[in-house]
């Protein structure tokens, strides 16, 4: 009632503009949030049935034979357990790098501020290319390591100058002030800057997090042959792969084949799959949200 | 300054327990390894009363295999007891071209099996050639191979055997077709059966059941429906245009059987001649107006609405569609298979025999500790017994001899239907595939019985009912029946011609893709003109290939061929 109350008390400007807002959110909300129910109903659908078509965000034959599929690997929870260490570990390690280089090439006093941009920013454009890559990892002793998933990530150049715009926009008396008060630059770093930074450190984190958690390539190119540190993605990668395949395996052909391709088809895998893998990331949304937040607050009032 | 120092600690702090739980996880890794290799020491031990030293190759297979479980099952224990070889194997992931990597870096697996990359291998010298091995190791080998051996050397510049063809089975034959030109077994029931033989029979069938039905379920019916989804048109679309007019598949080109010479299929005449049957069907509304734009899923969708009538596909490619209408019960909407050509004048040559292709396979690379020991290995799975424990699994446990015949009880069919993976996984059948030669389909061991487990009786098996029916009335028990018999034809001696690479970035490969364009353009734009029109887009199509350089192809590629045909046939 007290909401229908404002509305009307409010000029038609400002009504029109709630409408077209309102209508426009709505919008917005059904074209993201259809894809995902889409997927979700196909993952929930008979894959057979699926053939027929005309599935929209609800299944019309339930089954969970999808996910039956894919549980039935047991090097699943391996994977999971390496796939949100390395989420944690290369989120915490690469925004702690990130940050502090950020923080160092914003600094006016920093000599050799202009080389290291330059040298990070061509990092940008040009890449040694996937052999050269790997023979350097290979060389640097990473293979079949756990490290592999966090150190060459961990310094990157778009992150770290997303970081230093950030800086570059905070006041920098604060920094004089603190100095004056003497703190060092460690201490200006992590009392200052950090706590200033958290928008866009929650915005890198997420980058960072959602990058790791999606990764399999380089589990499959340094750390294949170790079972213990496959990645979920990589064990994922590698059911879908199964359900591809299964067609033209010389084993199932005739009529065993029909009956196992009757019970999925890649297509329906691949939408479980898919559910599978997005669902935990998207718990990780809601702990950074206050900070997206707290962010437009924070720059709306300025001295 | 007190706090400060605290907030410092604390990070250092969180540091340090970072790198500490890192170091667990690293640490895990050498226990690890050792627990296996200990298990693994333990195992060939136990077994290895032949005086067989245990060893262990690792291996990469450009191949994805999910099920693999390090020779922890039945099979893969039983290989291991046998010959004391253990594998430690890797597979490739969703076609990632890892062997550039493996060939660049130097880091060579024991054993590897490349497909597509092998060339690189090979010129980064980290195979090693197998001829001489074969020769003083491997007498299975060469009795699998048999004549087909020099089929196994690289080039003619390089005679030496660098892969032992894994993929192909030697001497395969196949028990059914599934290709030809389909009519929904409705069709055919409602005519009492007619013959379909011609293109004039298969269009006067499919007019005739849709004049008599022009709704089916309250949709329209749709005649003749074709896909042209990217590659998919040579499938459901072009290849048809050959095998119609009497020549077997090889893939662009039509091969003459006499001189060699390679011609682009779409410049022989008679192909002209079914294409305008197609530009026919088109005008007389047999054809669906939507085969050159519907996407895959929705030529999917529409077959498994059961109002397709006819299809010119493989079933490979409609298999999902037809499997909605068997889960609904509408047995009648599947579909059969008949042999239709242009006119009576035209047999069909699908079966015509390519003899052994050769093809993928796996080597030996120069890190190998053990070449003798490898090569031993490999000749065993190629045995006999190696052959049939791969496919067949372990007498007892997987099969019975029933009557001097191989029967798998009902108990292992079921689990090996219902729990496809979990089967593979614990009884390893079907995870050595990839290792060795082997037999195909059709060949028949020592005790009269067959090495794989597809057979005849099989087929028929899988049948429905009224597939049964229809091909009672035609007299036949499998599709292939219908069919001219790969024994009506000489085997060619070019094997297939889509298995000859076209060197990457060759005069060659540019002008095949040009033409590719051109013809991916042309084809629906015949197709779909106004009859009177046909003639003279035809003549546009033939006139762009000719200027795109179809005549400098196709004299390339009759080289190519004609090396090929040298190459294989010389002793």
């Amino acid at each position: 009632m007290a909401g229908s109350k404002t509305w009307f008390s409010r000029s038609w400007p400002d009504r029109c503009f709630d409408l077209f807002n309102f209508m426009f959110m709505i919008f917005v909300l059904v074209i993201t949030l259809y894809p995902f129910l889409h997927v979700l109903a196909i993952s929930l659908n008979d894959s057979t049935d699926t053939v027929r078509g005309g599935i929209h965000i609800w299944p019309r034959q339930f089954t969970l034979a999808n996910y039956e599929v894919i549980f039935q690997y047991d090097t699943l929870l391996t994977g999971f357990r390496n796939s949100v260490l390395r989420t944690i570990v290369g989120t915490a390690l690469g925004l702690i790098s990130a940050s502090m280089l950020a923080f160092t090439l914003s600094r006016r006093d920093f000599q050799a501020r202009k080389f290291i941009s330059v040298f990070l920013a061509l990092t940008l454009y040009f890449s040694g290319g996937l052999i050269p890559v790997y023979m350097l990892i290979r060389d640097l002793g990473l293979m079949n390591s756990f490290w592999v998933y966090v150190f060459p990530g961990m310094v990157n150049a778009f992150f770290v100058f997303v970081i230093r715009s950030y800086i570059d926009g905070l006041p920098y008396s604060l920094q004089e002030s603190a100095k004056l008060d003497g703190a060092n630059d460690f201490v200006i770093y992590w009392r200052i800057i950090m706590p200033l930074s958290k928008p866009v450190l929650a915005t890198i984190a997420l980058f960072i997090a959602v990058g790791q958690w999606n990764a399999w390539f380089d589990t499959y190119l340094y750390n294949g042959s170790a079972r213990h540190l496959t990645t979920l993605q990589f064990e994922l990668m590698k059911v879908l792969e199964s359900t591809t395949t299964s067609g033209s395996s010389q084993d199932f052909r005739g009529q065993n084949m029909t009956e196992v391709m009757a019970r999925v088809s890649p297509e329906s895998v691949k939408m479980a799959i898919t559910i599978v893998v997005t669902v935990p990331i998207l718990l990780v949304y809601p702990f950074l949200q206050r900070y997206f937040v707290k962010g437009m607050t924070l720059g709306a009032v300025k001295s | 300054m007190k706090k400060h120092d605290f907030s410092l600690a604390g990070l250092i702090l969180v540091a340090v327990l970072i790198f500490s739980l890192l170091g667990c996880a690293q640490n895990e890794q050498p226990g690890h390894r050792a627990a296996e290799s200990e298990n693994g020491d333990e195992q060939a031990g136990d077994s290895s009363g032949g005086g067989l030293e245990p060893i262990t190759f690792t291996a990469y297979f450009e191949d994805p295999s999910p099920n693999w479980n390090n020779m922890q099952d039945a099979v893969g224990k039983v290989i291991t007891e046998k010959t004391g070889v253990t594998i430690d194997a890797e597979f490739a992931v969703s076609g990632v071209d890892r062997i550039s990597l493996i060939a660049a870096s130097g880091n060579y697996p024991d054993l590897i099996s490349p497909k597509g990359s092998a060339d690189q291998l090979v010129s980064a010298g980290a195979m090693i050639d197998l001829t001489d091995l074969i020769e003083q190791h491997g007498p299975n080998l060469k009795k699998v191979y048999g004549e087909y051996l020099p089929r196994l050397r690289w080039s003619e510049e390089d005679p030496s055997i660098y892969f032992l063809p894994t993929y192909d089975g030697v001497g395969q034959t196949y028990f059914d077709a599934g290709g030809g030109f389909q009519l929904q077994h409705a069709v055919v029931q409602e005519l009492g059966y007619p013959e379909i033989r011609t293109v004039k029979d298969f269009e006067d069938a499919i007019r005739t059941y849709m004049e008599r039905h022009p709704t089916i379920d309250g949709q329209p019916t749709i005649g003749l429906s074709l896909l042209a989804d990217d590659w998919r048109i040579l499938i459901s679309v072009t290849n048809n245009a050959f095998y119609a007019t009497g020549a077997p598949d090889d893939g662009e080109f039509y091969i003459d059987p006499e001189t060699f010479e390679a011609t682009y299929h779409y410049r022989r005449p008679e192909e002209k001649e079914y294409f305008r049957w197609l530009n026919h069907m088109n005008a007389t509304g047999l054809l669906d107006p939507e085969s050159f734009v519907q996407k895959y899923d929705q030529y999917l969708a529409k077959i498994a609405s059961g109002r397709v009538l006819a299809l010119t596909d493989q079933r490979w490619q409609f298999q999902d569609g037809e499997n909605a209408l068997k889960a609904e019960g509408k047995y009648e909407r599947g579909y059969g298979h008949y042999p239709v050509t242009l006119n009576e004048q035209y047999v069909r040559k699908d079966f015509q025999g390519t003899g052994f292709m050769g093809g993928w396979g796996i080597g030996i690379t120069t890190s190998n500790p053990d070449p003798v020991r490898a090569i031993q290995f490999l000749d065993w799975l190629a045995s006999e017994e190696g052959q049939i424990l791969r496919r067949w699994g372990i007498e007892g446990e997987h099969y019975e001899v029933v009557d001097g015949k191989r029967v798998i009880p009902p108990q292992v069919m079921e689990e090996k239907r219902n729990n496809a993976a979990q089967f593979e996984r614990t009884s390893g059948i079907g995870l050595y595939e990839m290792f060795s030669a082997k037999y195909g389909d059709g060949v028949l061991d020592s005790t009269g019985n067959y090495f794989t487990t597809n057979f005849p009786e099989q087929i028929v098996e899988s049948y429905n009912e009224v597939e049964k029916e229809v091909l009672a009335h035609y007299n036949a028990t499998t599709w292939k029946d219908l069919f001219p018999s790969e024994e009506e034809f000489p085997v060619r001696p070019w094997g297939a011609a889509w298995q000859i690479q076209m060197p990457t970035g060759s005069d060659l490969s540019v002008i095949f893709q040009r033409c590719d364009d051109i013809m991916k353009r042309r084809i629906p734009q015949a197709v779909l003109a106004d009859p009177s029109e046909f003639d003279e887009i035809w003549d546009q199509f033939m006139a762009e290939l000719i200027e795109a350089g179809v005549e400098q192809m196709e004299r390339e590629y009759t080289e190519l061929v004609r090396k090929k045909v040298a190459f294989w046939n010389e002793t």
